[in-house]
């Protein structure tokens, strides 16, 4: 039985969540089943994707290959835990655990009736096992496929939140994002005229042979590929739904969405552009300048826009643009340390970016204020939650001993190594923007006079969630081991073996 | 030139296909009616269907059953349209998703045009 | 080994047990903030006891993949021991300047702190952990710029926040550089780009480190925050923006002058020779403009931003006698300069006046301040009973010898122009009605007077002995020109 399940581990981390998604609303009603099936799922989840990940570890990067229902390549799905998949599971399952911890205790406040909440957690569940399902699978429909479930699933958690503008931002956001799901069908379809093939190294090996017969098509397809998955990450310019879907969304939703969902179509496109298109021929179609040069703006102007924003979650919405534009441009570097810094900064900017929003929603619920500027003094009577927005801030600001500052580092040599001085300047300028926008929050909440409101901190496990999450963050930047290595494998598989 | 001409006579359904999509995508960009844009994405979407089940067809092809009789008979290439049964299902969901928002939208604002929404939120906002 | 962690770790963990208490009695608080800043003081001597003795002390680890080291040479135990002596003095001053005043819980907490990262710089042993330290320095010195809480202060605490992360960025650049040239951020086995030679793309490299710590050692024209800060309360301003902080910057160009670059390298760059200028004209223009305040803050300040170049010009010399008066001068002026803050805050404190011109007889209220007040002035102007002048010998003969004479004329230009700064204050104070009530009376002024009569002395003793502190320049130089 465990051998079964151990042999099968891949294609459970996909469809596990999936399974308990499902069947979660026949008993809707019962809130406390639901949410300790929830993070059961998630932590079981969690030692899954960790045993696998030390195997993979433990093979030396040799990826674990499971072909779906018996068929091989060329024509079954392969699901292909590497080091890029079982980084990337890693990261999914290590934030969504907090993050549904955290929802446990929270969500009563934020949606009301227990059906709709039963819901949420099915929108949640649906998520996790699409994003799983991104970061493993090797197939180009099924990316396509999963792409959809996660977006339909991220649609419906936006509109979860029962404001008017919640079902507003969620229609924006479905429209433009199928508008880029269109794209990327489109994209797959023109590679697959081109090569015959939807397995991902097939594909590659094809288009390596075919391309100079059919430059266009490539071009055609590869642009496809970038607005679709522009889009859907909220790659600068494409992110203008991002700020409203993020922000009006609950805060638990905020969380996955900024923390998680757009990493997983950077995944996709990461796939993509190295798997298949290939470091070679990314630099004829000159892919990686466009990158980095897009990656620059989304970080200055992205952390500009932040610095206007009065609303606390609208500001850490922005931060996310500027945030999405580091990864763009150390992926765009095409050398190792570059792409080893994009691969981190997803870890730890989820991680990150999961503690500011449910930082910030938690103190929205138990205050009420959701302007900076009216959150005098919540330091001293939240001082769990503010603390650990503190330690968020300083991680995002890239302090050596936070997880932030280890992405940057390598993001850093990345751009010295490629000669490019102005992208390093743009990457610690945007450190210091982060500052600029961040650190008010943490001045007023601390050093500004309290009102005489009453303020509590947030309930039990809404501290414990914050807690992992913060110790995660001091974990990530002083020991990052395993994640790392897994890191710099994954960027020397991009870069080396293709 | 007639040689251009004659390949896009020849490859009519992709023309077709682009032709489609732009009126898909325009729409959907430049429309402010709620329910235009989302028969903008359909539109869209069936474009992309239709490239596909093109690539997919052979001329003459049958269909793709295994005819014992029948040893040298060419036939269509089944996967393209087999991706778009699924393509289509999930068109079909986003479209049943989009509607169910259009509802709540005009139970919130009275309108399914979208400015005026933007407007009226913009004026609550401003309130 | 134990006694730098215990070093380090006594300002952290007693801010933190302030932090914790609740609004306890001010006695109780200050017997525990006392106890643990003597703790840091006495183990960061001890220490440099080993340090001295020819011991050596490591403490080393990887974060992220990345070496740190802690490990104490003879420069950086002379910035410890200043900072961590200086800081006892400071502490008792604030149990008399704050005694009074509101929020003295996240006062004291941070100050603690703030002893702990500034003990952290001092020690570190590599590139990365004293990036670290210098970044966490301004976080931690942050809440006690805005200690005031008004419009003025805020303003004045985005100001030092943004300059010293854009001048951290600056460095993180330059650190990435360095990382990829040398291959190592240990100071440990010398200068970390000698071995390299000369390269394009060096000069570049020195003028980002400049630029990044030259903000908190307020180069002009980075200089711009230093004045603003001066809102914070007096200890402070003493304490941090008069020494602390400011030497975290000028300390952290020595390390990259001598421990980076070194100085047979440094001697082959153009680059370098356009750096003893920046220092010169700073000092010119800081005291010419200190002369034009009228706030006795303000005058300070700038005085600041030109004796801080006398560290520099030393530094720049590249020469031993130069490098062992900007050492000697580290001491020697940080004494001083705490001597004249302290006055300046008890004036302001017992008198309310903190304009120059306003100050005309208050030496007869306030016979012991303005006493040591008028000490510390003539020691600024490098007088010989007071230990500035031996520090402005050497750097005189450090400049000569270094062939590069028209500093030697800068420092004495800049000479006569402190003498124009103080002394007429210090002749206006001792001026008109002698039968004045004295204001010197009361347990929280005596705590303010006692370490100012103190720090004078000490000047004055160093002036007259300055073979006590000479061993430790000696190490020093030794240390960086004779490997």
């Amino acid at each position: 039985m465990t051998a079964a399940i151990r042999a099968n581990l891949p294609v459970f981390a996909v469809i596990a969540p999936l399974f308990v998604a499902f069947v979660l609303p026949t008993f809707a009603r019962r809130t406390r089943l639901v949410e300790g099936l929830v993070i059961f799922v998630q932590a079981v989840g969690l030692w899954g994707t960790a045993y696998l990940a030390r195997l993979v570890l433990a093979q030396g990067g040799l990826p674990i290959i499971y072909e779906v229902g018996g068929w091989s390549a060329p024509w079954g799905i392969e699901l292909v835990v590497g080091n890029l998949g079982a980084f990337f599971l890693l990261v999914v399952a290590g934030v969504s655990l907090p993050v549904a911890i955290y929802a446990s205790g929270n969500l009563a406040k934020e949606v009301e009736g227990a059906r709709r909440r039963a819901w949420f957690y099915v929108l949640y569940l649906l998520l996790g096992g699409a994003l799983a399902g991104m970061s493993i699978t090797n197939d180009l429909f099924n990316v396509f496929v999963l792409v959809e479930v996660a977006t339909l699933s991220c649609c419906g958690l936006v509109s979860a939140s029962q404001e008017p503008s919640g079902a507003e931002a969620a229609f924006n956001y479905l429209i433009l994002a199928t508008l880029g799901s269109g794209m990327i069908l489109g994209g797959i379809g023109f590679l697959y005229i081109v090569t015959g093939h939807l397995n991902m190294g097939f594909a590659a090996r094809a288009l390596a042979t075919v391309w100079q017969d059919y430059p266009h098509v490539v071009w055609m397809a590869i642009s496809f590929f970038m607005v679709g998955f522009g889009v859907k990450a909220a790659f600068f310019p494409l992110h203008i739904w991002l700020p409203d879907a993020h922000s009006v969304a609950p805060s638990p939703a905020s969380a996955v969405l900024s923390g998680l969902a757009v990493k997983g179509y950077i995944i996709c496109l990461m796939k993509v552009l190295f798997h298949v298109v290939g470091p070679e021929l990314m630099q004829v179609f000159s892919l990686n300048r466009l990158l980095v040069l897009l990656g620059m703006v989304a970080i200055l102007i992205g952390s500009i826009l932040a610095l206007g924003q009065d609303e606390l979650k609208r500001r850490l919405a922005f931060s996310t643009v500027a945030q999405i534009g580091y990864i763009f441009l150390g992926m765009g570097l095409l050398n190792v340390k570059g792409m080893t810094g994009a691969l981190f900064h997803i870890a730890s900017h989820g991680i990150i970016k999961s503690a500011l929003f449910l930082a910030a929603g938690a103190v929205i619920t138990q205050t009420g204020k959701e302007r900076v500027s009216e959150l005098a003094g919540v330091g001293k009577k939240m001082p769990i939650t503010m603390g650990v927005f503190t330690i968020a801030s300083l991680g995002l600001v890239g302090i050596p001993l936070f997880s932030g500052f280890v992405g940057k580092w390598y993001m850093l040599l990345g751009s010295l190594g490629a000669g490019d001085y102005l992208a390093a300047a743009v990457i610690v300028a945007g450190s210091v923007l982060c500052a600029g926008y961040l650190f008010p929050v943490i001045r007023v909440a601390y050093f500004e006079p309290a009102p005489a409101d009453d303020w509590q901190e947030p309930g039990v496990r809404q501290r414990l969630a914050l807690i992992l999450l913060a110790m995660g963050i001091f974990v990530l930047g002083t020991i990052p081991g395993p994640l790392l290595e897994l890191a710099l494998a994954a960027a020397t598989d991009f870069l080396v073996f293709n | 030139m007639r040689i251009l001409l004659s390949k896009l006579l020849i490859n009519y359904p992709y023309m077709a296909s682009v032709v489609l999509f732009i009126i898909g995508a325009s729409t959907v960009l430049t429309r402010s009616n709620l329910f235009k844009k989302l028969i903008g994405i359909n539109i869209m979407e069936s474009a992309i269907f239709l490239m596909f089940i093109a690539a997919g067809n052979t001329r003459g092809g049958a269909v793709p059953i295994l005819d014992q009789a029948n040893p040298g008979a060419s036939y269509i290439n089944p996967i393209p349209s087999a991706l778009m049964l699924t393509g289509i299902v999930v068109s079909v969901s986003v479209t049943a998703f989009a509607l169910a928002l259009i509802v709540r939208l005009y139970d919130s604002y009275g309108t399914t045009n979208a400015r005026r929404i933007a407007e009226m939120r913009n004026g609550v906002a401003d309130r | 080994m134990t006694d730098i962690i215990l070093a380090l770790l006594s300002g952290l963990v007693g801010g933190i047990v302030i932090a914790l208490l609740p609004q306890a009695s001010n006695r109780l608080r200050n017997t525990l903030v006392l106890l643990f800043s003597v703790a840091g003081a006495v183990f960061s001597w001890r220490v440099a006891g080993t340090v001295f003795s020819g011991g050596t002390i490591r403490l080393s680890g990887e974060i992220a993949g990345l070496a740190w080291s802690l490990q104490p040479d003879p420069l950086g135990t002379v910035f410890g021991l200043i900072v961590a002596t200086l800081w006892l003095f400071a502490t008792v001053y604030s149990f008399g300047y704050m005694a009074d005043e509101p929020r003295q819980r996240t006062y004291y907490a941070f100050l603690l702190i703030a002893f702990s990262v500034a003990l952290g710089v001092a020690f570190s042993g590599s590139l990365l952990s004293l990036y670290l330290f210098y970044e966490l320095l301004t976080f931690a010195t942050y809440p006690l710029v805005i200690h005031e809480r008004n419009d003025e202060a805020i303003r004045a605490g985005v100001k030092y926040i943004a300059y010293s992360l854009c001048g951290a960025g600056a460095i993180l650049i330059a650190i990435v550089v360095t990382h990829g040239w040398a291959g190592s951020l240990d100071f440990a086995g010398g200068p970390l780009l000698a071995r390299g030679g000369l390269r394009p793309g060096l000069g570049w490299l020195l003028g980002l480190y400049v630029a990044g710590f030259g903000v908190k050692a307020a180069i002009m024209p980075l200089h711009r925050w230093l004045p603003e800060a001066m809102i914070a309360p007096t200890p402070i301003s003493a304490l941090l923006h008069a020494v602390a902080v400011v030497y975290s910057g000028v300390y952290g160009i020595l390390r990259v002058v001598y421990s980076v670059f070194g100085h047979e390298l440094m001697a082959q760059m153009n680059f370098s020779r356009a750096l003893p200028w920046v220092a010169g004209f700073t000092i010119l223009a800081g005291v010419i403009i200190a002369t034009q305040q009228d706030v006795l803050k303000r005058r300070l300040a700038y005085h600041t931003i030109s004796q801080l170049s006398y560290i520099l010009l030393g530094a720049f010399t590249l020469h031993p006698w130069g490098l062992a008066g900007a050492i000697f001068h580290m001491i020697s002026y940080s004494t001083l300069k705490i001597t004249l803050f302290f006055g300046a805050g008890i004036v302001a404190k017992q008198t309310t006046k903190i304009r120059v011109s306003d100050m005309g007889g208050v030496g007869w209220q306030l016979p012991w301040t303005m006493a040591s007040f008028g000490v510390a002035s003539l020691g600024m102007i490098g007088m010989l009973p007071l230990n500035t002048f031996w520090s402005k010998y050497y750097l005189m003969r450090g400049s000569v010898a270094g062939g590069k004479w028209p500093f030697a004329l800068v420092l004495i230009i800049s000479g006569f122009i402190n003498a124009l700064c103080f002394l007429p204050t210090v002749v206006a104070a001792f001026t008109g009605d002698r039968d004045q009530l004295s204001r010197e009376k009361g347990g929280n002024v005596t705590l303010m007077v006692a370490p100012t009569v103190l720090l004078a002395g000490i000047a004055v003793l160093l002036g007259l002995w300055p073979g006590l502190v000479w061993p430790g320049v000696e190490a020093v130089v030794n240390s960086f020109f004779i490997r």
